[in-house]
């Protein structure tokens, strides 16, 4: 086999990777609600995992399909740990912002006061529209206690 | 050498726009305390244009048809991957992110990997995702959070990741710039002959098992696939993956086991105790330490 029959190919799934890992780590970086920290982190994994297994693929070598597989279980593992304390995170505070847990911080580090934060939602989320069909569901007298919004 | 030889000086201006353009986009496209249409359009249009002239880097696939899929995979993952880390509803970051895992498994797909596409689809969207969105259910109040609408540093950190990004584009580009002193082949033939001798269907190729590299040469033609046809890994590929995994790795397996056996047990125990904590704070909230004192 010659390599370089391969290698545009490793080049362009290589710099798929790249930019998932650095759109993950800007996302992890500006992010405050903790679970799209933890998404964009897994965002990062995926990075990892396209490179890995190009060049698995050019080496011809299983190297990189056993260690992706190996991403896999300790991403799996990560997420059920990481869960589990945001979830107790929450409980303890109500909210899911990184900031509530900034008593955390060192002692020489200022702490982080939100300017201009908006209070009311200035623009509100639009939903897909659906096109009605069938009959018209009577009123549910349950419905203030829906969800409007996601 | 190929004749795609990588031009530093043609395409450094190239990456340069794309990088600056990257930084803008991510910079409006985060979310940032004002909701403002026009800035929203300017940042999706500089993404774009950030993306053609990552586009324009890239290098040319054999085949057409090999080279539209992986272009429409990888567009999918990311775009879907950038809407993941700029919408401001935490739930739509999920379906997005999960649409960015569908691109993921295809491009894994396009490198031959059909194993890892399908247990990404099934581990991460089938899975984990659905564990966020489990998460997310219980704990997100209603309407968008304060916290949903700013970012933390969004100009720095869109101008580390922009940089990281074409700093790893840029010693991507020169992997065929000339010798490529860190892709050397590694000695193959140490560790395939442990897969392919059991498993190896094909008559030519169990004959030549003696000589790995022989072995390789004659059954790629012979998967028939174009795609294929330089991808070593091909054939038989699920059934040599496993043979791999549970022959020369059969020890980080059973660690990875015993991995998922401890987070299991400490999910739990963490949950257990941290329950057992509230509970005591609730019911002595003069003495607001029971409760760190029942964790530890």
């Amino acid at each position: 086999m010659n390599p370089t029959q391969s290698l545009p190919l490793l080049q362009n799934a290589l710099t798929v990777g790249a930019i998932l890992f650095s759109l993950g780590l800007v996302g992890i970086l500006t992010r405050r609600n903790l679970i799209v920290m933890f998404l964009a982190a897994e965002m990062m994994l995926q990075g990892i995992s396209v490179s890995l297994v190009a060049w698995s693929r050019y080496h011809g070598d299983w190297g990189g399909h056993v260690l992706v597989i190996f991403v896999l279980t300790v991403a799996a593992c990560e997420a059920a740990v990481a869960l589990v304390f945001v979830l107790q995170a929450f409980s303890r505070t109500g909210r899911l912002d990184a900031a509530a847990w900034q008593s955390l911080r060192e002692a020489n580090v200022a702490r982080t006061v939100d300017h201009e934060l908006p209070s009311i939602d200035t623009v509100p989320l639009r939903f897909p529209t659906l096109t009605p069909a069938g009959v018209l569901p009577p009123d549910d007298e349950n419905e203030p206690l829906q969800r409007e919004h996601v | 050498m190929t004749p795609l030889s990588f031009d530093p000086l043609a395409s450094g201006p190239l990456l340069a726009g794309a990088v600056l353009a990257t930084v803008a986009s991510l910079w409006l496209l985060l979310p940032n305390g004002r909701d403002n249409a026009s800035t929203r359009w300017l940042g999706t249009l500089l993404g774009l244009a950030a993306l053609a002239a990552f586009i324009a880097t890239g290098r040319r696939l054999g085949g057409l048809g090999e080279e539209a899929v992986f272009l429409i995979v990888s567009l999918v993952a990311v775009i879907s991957a950038a809407a993941t880390i700029v919408s401001r509803s935490p739930v739509y970051a999920a379906i997005w992110f999960a649409l960015s895992l569908a691109g993921v498994a295809g491009v894994l797909l396009v490198l031959g990997a059909q194993f890892l596409g399908v247990a990404t689809i099934v581990v991460y969207a089938g899975a984990i995702l659905v564990m966020f969105l489990f998460v997310l259910m219980l704990a997100q109040p209603a309407g968008l959070a304060p916290y949903d609408r700013v970012s933390n540093e969004p100009f720095l950190s869109a101008l580390a990741g922009a940089v990281l990004l074409g700093v790893l584009s840029l010693s991507i580009g020169r992997l065929s710039a000339g010798p490529a002193t860190c892709c050397e082949l590694p000695s193959r033939g140490t560790a395939t002959p442990l897969t392919t001798t059991p498993l190896t269907t094909t008559p030519s190729a169990a004959a030549d098992v003696a000589t790995p590299a022989a072995a390789n040469a004659t059954a790629a033609p012979a998967a028939g696939a174009i795609s294929t046809a330089t991808d070593p890994l091909a054939e038989n590929h699920v059934a040599r993956l496993g043979g791999e995994l549970f022959g020369r790795h059969l020890v980080a397996v059973e660690a990875a086991g015993v991995l998922l056996l401890v987070a299991l047990i400490g999910a739990i125990a963490v949950v257990s105790r941290g329950e057992a904590a509230l509970a005591a704070e609730a019911t002595a909230p003069t003495r607001p330490s029971a409760g760190r004192s029942a964790i530890r």
